[in-house]
C-alpha cells in the first residue's frame, strides 16, 4: 500500500483537479443540450476529435490564429450539426434522437477517417514553455495544468453569468423547465436551441484546445473516451442541472484518478471495474442525481448561499 | 353453431398468430435464397445478420416491451461468447492457453467438452445469471438513468473481460474455439427466439410490462409490480442474448473483447442492434425484424460497393463509405419515421392492410396505443 504524505496528497490533489476539469466541462455542454431538448448527444465526441484536427492544420499560424480557427470551425460544426441532423427531430422521443446522435457520430468519424484520418498518425507538438513543469513546495505544476484550472473555471464562470444574468440564460432556462411552455410566452424555440449549441461547440473547442495540449497524439476516435466517462459523471451529478452535471463530471474525473493512483497493483488493473459497479449503486441510490435531488445535504447547502438557484431541478 | 364458433376462434388465432408466422416465413424465405444463390461470401452475411436479429429480437423483449433502453446486452453476448469457448474448446489447447488460470475453475473447465446444444444452452444460462446479478438495479431504475446504469455494466464486463487475462486472456483471441455454428442452426434459433419474443410480448408478463410502459402510475396503481416484470424481461432477454452469443463465439472462432464493446467500424454489437430496433420501430417483433432487414440490406449493399463495386476487383469508392452511407440512411429514415419504419406497430392482417392506409397518419406522442397491434 501507498503510504501518502502530504506533499504527494497535494500532488495527486493537483493531478486530479486537472484531469476532472476536462470531464466537468464536457458533462457540462452535455447537460445543456439534455435539458433544452432532452438530447444525449453523442456526436459530442467528434466536435472535439474536429477541433484537434483543425489545430493539427493550422499549427504553423501561430498560437492565437490557431485558437480563434478551432473555435469558429467547432462552433460552426456544431450549429450546422443542429441544422442537418437535430432540427427536423426536434419533437422526436430522446431514444431517437439518441440513436440520431450515434448515427451523427458514426458519419462524422466515418469522414473522419476517410479524409483527415488518412496517412500516418498525426501528431501535434506540444509547446515546450507549455508543458515544462515547476516545482510549488513539492507539487509538480506545469503552466498548462493552470492555464487548464483559470480556463475551466473561467468557463465555469462564464455560464453561470450567461445562464443566471442575460436575456439568453433566462430564454435557457426556461427552456430547460418547459419548452412548450416558453414558446408559448415568445422564446423562439430555433434561436435558443441553436444558442445552446453555439456554446457547447465553444465548450467542445476549449475541451478539444486543453486536451490536444496535453495529449498531443491526433486520431479520428479521440473524443469517445472522455465523453464516455463525462457521460456517465454527468448522469450522476444530474443531468437535469448545469452546476450538477459539471460537479458529477468533474468528480468522476477525480475519483477514477485517485483511484488509478491508489489501488494496490494486484487490483489497480480492475479500477474502471469498480468506479462503475459505484456509479450503478449511486444511481439506484439518489436516482435523479446527486446533486438535483430535492433535500439533499449539497443542495441544501447550495441553496443556503444562494436564494434563488439557478438549478431548479429540471425534468428528467 | 358450434361450427361457427370453431370458425371464428380459428380465424381468431390465426390473427393472434399471424405476425411471428409470416415472419417466420420471412426468415425462412431469406435462408433459402440466401443458401441457394448466395455463396459463401453472402451466407457470412446471412449468418451475422441472424446473430444480429437475435441480439434485436433480446433488446425488443426488453427495451421493447418495457421502454427502457439498454447498451448492456453486448455484455450478455460477450458472456455467453466467452464461456461457451472456455467448455468447448479441447483440453489440449486450454493447457497451454490458460496458464495461470486459478485451480477452483481449472480443475472443472479443462476437462469439459461440451456438445454444441449444451454449449448454447450454457452459455445462454451463464449470461442469465450475470442479467440476474444486474436485475435488480436496472430494474428499479428509469428513463435516463437505467440507460447509464446499462452503460456501466458494458464498461464493467468490458474491462473484466480485458483484465482478467487469467480466464480470458485478455485482448488476445482464444485458440481452438470449434466452429460448429452453421446457416442451419443460427436460422433454427432465430426462429425459435422469434417465437419466444412474440409470445413474451403477448403473454401477461408483456402486458403487464407494456402497460408499465405507457404509464407506471396507472400500472402501479392496478397492481403491477413494475420492478419485478421489468427484471423478468431483463433476465429473459439476457438469455436470448446470451444464446446468440454462444452462436457468434462458434461462428467467428476467433473474437476479443472489443468486438463486444462500441467500436466504430460500423457493425459493432452494442449501437447496432439499437439503432436496428429503432429504425424497425421499438414496440413491436416486426420492428425488430424489420430493421434488421433493413440495416443489413444497406450497410450490405454500401459495403460490397465499396469492397468491389459488386463485381471487378477494382475499388470505387474510398473506404469508411459504407458507415458513412449507413450513417446518413439513419438520420434519413428517423427524420422521415421517427417511431421506425413500423411505427411500433405488428404486422397487420391482409385484409386490413387497407384500414391502416386510410388511418390519418398521427404523429402523437409514444404513451398512445398503436392502433394496428393486436391486443
Amino acid at each position: 500500500m501507498l503510504i501518502a504524505t502530504v506533499s504527494n496528497f497535494a500532488q495527486y490533489a493537483s493531478d486530479s483537479i486537472y484531469y476532472g476539469s476536462f470531464f466537468a466541462l464536457i458533462s457540462l455542454s452535455l447537460s445543456l443540450l439534455f435539458g433544452v431538448m432532452g438530447l444525449m448527444n453523442f456526436a459530442y465526441g467528434e466536435l472535439i476529435m474536429a477541433g484537434a484536427y483543425v489545430m493539427f492544420y493550422t499549427r504553423g499560424w501561430g498560437w492565437l490564429a490557431m485558437i480563434v480557427m478551432t473555435i469558429i470551425i467547432v462552433t460552426a460544426l456544431s450549429l450546422l450539426m443542429e441544422l442537418i441532423a437535430f432540427r427536423p427531430l426536434r419533437r422526436a422521443e430522446p431514444v431517437v434522437l439518441l440513436i440520431t446522435s450515434f448515427a451523427v457520430a458514426y458519419g462524422l468519424e466515418a469522414l473522419g477517417w476517410m479524409t483527415v484520418g488518412t496517412g500516418t498518425q498525426k501528431g501535434f507538438e506540444p509547446y515546450p514553455w507549455l508543458t515544462t513543469q515547476f516545482d510549488v513546495g513539492g507539487v509538480l505544476l506545469s503552466k498548462l495544468e493552470l492555464i487548464t484550472w483559470i480556463v475551466t473555471g473561467l468557463l465555469l464562470l462564464g455560464m453561470v453569468v450567461l445562464i443566471k444574468r442575460t436575456s439568453l440564460g433566462i430564454q435557457l432556462r426556461a427552456s430547460t423547465e418547459d419548452f412548450r411552455m416558453a414558446q408559448l410566452v415568445g422564446v423562439r424555440a430555433n434561436w435558443v436551441i441553436s444558442a445552446a449549441f453555439g456554446i457547447t461547440g465553444v465548450l467542445a473547442a476549449a475541451v478539444a484546445l486543453l486536451f490536444t495540449f496535453r495529449s498531443g497524439a491526433i486520431a479520428p476516435d479521440i473524443g469517445q473516451g472522455p465523453l464516455l466517462i463525462a457521460f456517465v459523471g454527468g448522469v450522476i451529478g444530474g443531468l437535469g442541472s448545469l452546476v450538477g452535471a459539471a460537479l458529477g463530471g468533474f468528480i468522476l474525473g477525480v475519483v477514477l484518478n485517485v483511484l488509478q493512483a491508489t489501488l494496490p497493483l494486484s487490483i489497480n488493473n480492475h479500477f474502471q471495474l469498480f468506479a462503475f459497479a459505484g456509479v450503478i449503486a449511486i444511481l439506484v441510490l439518489q436516482p435523479n442525481g446527486l446533486i438535483a435531488i430535492r433535500g439533499t445535504w449539497v443542495r441544501r447547502w447550495i441553496q443556503h448561499i444562494r436564494e434563488a438557484p439557478a438549478w431548479q431541478k429540471l425534468s428528467t | 353453431m358450434s361450427g361457427v364458433r370453431d370458425r371464428a376462434a380459428v380465424a381468431l388465432y390465426t390473427r393472434r398468430l399471424w405476425p411471428p408466422l409470416a415472419l417466420a416465413v420471412l426468415l425462412v424465405v431469406t435462408w433459402a435464397l440466401v443458401a441457394a444463390y448466395g455463396g459463401t461470401t453472402y451466407e457470412a452475411y446471412g449468418v451475422r445478420m441472424f446473430i444480429n436479429l437475435m441480439v434485436v429480437l433480446a433488446l425488443q423483449i426488453f427495451s421493447g416491451n418495457s421502454g427502457v433502453l439498454s447498451f448492456g446486452h453486448a455484455t450478455f453476448v460477450a458472456m455467453g461468447a466467452y464461456f461457451s469457448a472456455l467448455l468447448t474448446i479441447p483440453t489440449a489447447d486450454k493447457g497451454f492457453q490458460f496458464l495461470t488460470m486459478p485451480h477452483w475453475l481449472s480443475s472443472w473447465v479443462f476437462p469439459a467438452q461440451l456438445s454444441p446444444l449444451e454449449a448454447i444452452l450454457a452459455g445462454a444460462g451463464f449470461a442469465t445469471l450475470v442479467a440476474a446479478l444486474f436485475a435488480l438495479p436496472i430494474a428499479r431504475l428509469t428513463g435516463v438513468g437505467a440507460g447509464i446504469a446499462t452503460l456501466a455494466m458494458l464498461v464493467i464486463g468490458n474491462v473484466f473481460l480485458v483484465q482478467t487475462t487469467s480466464i480470458t486472456r485478455g485482448t488476445s483471441t482464444l485458440i481452438g474455439v470449434p466452429l460448429t455454428t452453421t446457416f442451419v442452426s443460427v436460422l433454427v434459433w432465430a426462429l425459435i427466439f422469434l417465437g419466444v419474443a412474440y409470445v413474451f410480448k403477448q403473454s401477461r408478463f408483456g402486458l403487464r410490462l407494456r402497460a408499465a410502459r405507457e404509464n407506471v402510475r396507472a400500472a402501479k396503481s392496478v397492481g403491477i409490480r413494475v420492478d419485478r416484470e421489468r427484471a423478468i424481461a431483463w433476465i429473459l432477454s439476457g438469455f436470448v442474448a446470451g444464446a446468440a452469443g454462444v452462436l457468434y463465439a462458434h461462428w467467428f472462432v476467433t473474437f476479443s473483447p472489443g468486438d463486444f464493446y462500441i467500436n466504430t467500424n460500423g457493425i459493432d454489437l452494442v449501437i447496432l442492434p439499437i439503432a436496428m430496433l429503432v429504425i424497425g420501430g421499438m414496440g413491436s417483433v416486426t420492428g425488430a425484424v424489420i430493421g434488421c432487414y433493413f440495416v443489413t440490406i444497406v450497410y450490405t449493399f454500401f459495403n460490397r460497393w465499396e469492397v468491389d463495386g459488386f463485381s471487378g476487383t477494382v475499388r470505387t469508392v474510398p473506404s469508411g463509405t459504407a458507415n458513412l452511407a449507413l450513417a446518413a440512411t439513419f438520420i434519413v429514415v428517423l427524420i422521415l419515421r421517427p417511431r421506425g419504419l413500423t411505427g411500433g406497430r405488428e404486422l397487420a392482417w391482409p385484409r386490413d392492410w387497407r384500414l391502416l392506409r386510410r388511418r390519418p397518419a398521427t404523429q402523437a406522442r409514444p404513451a398512445e396505443q398503436p392502433a394496428g397491434s393486436t391486443k
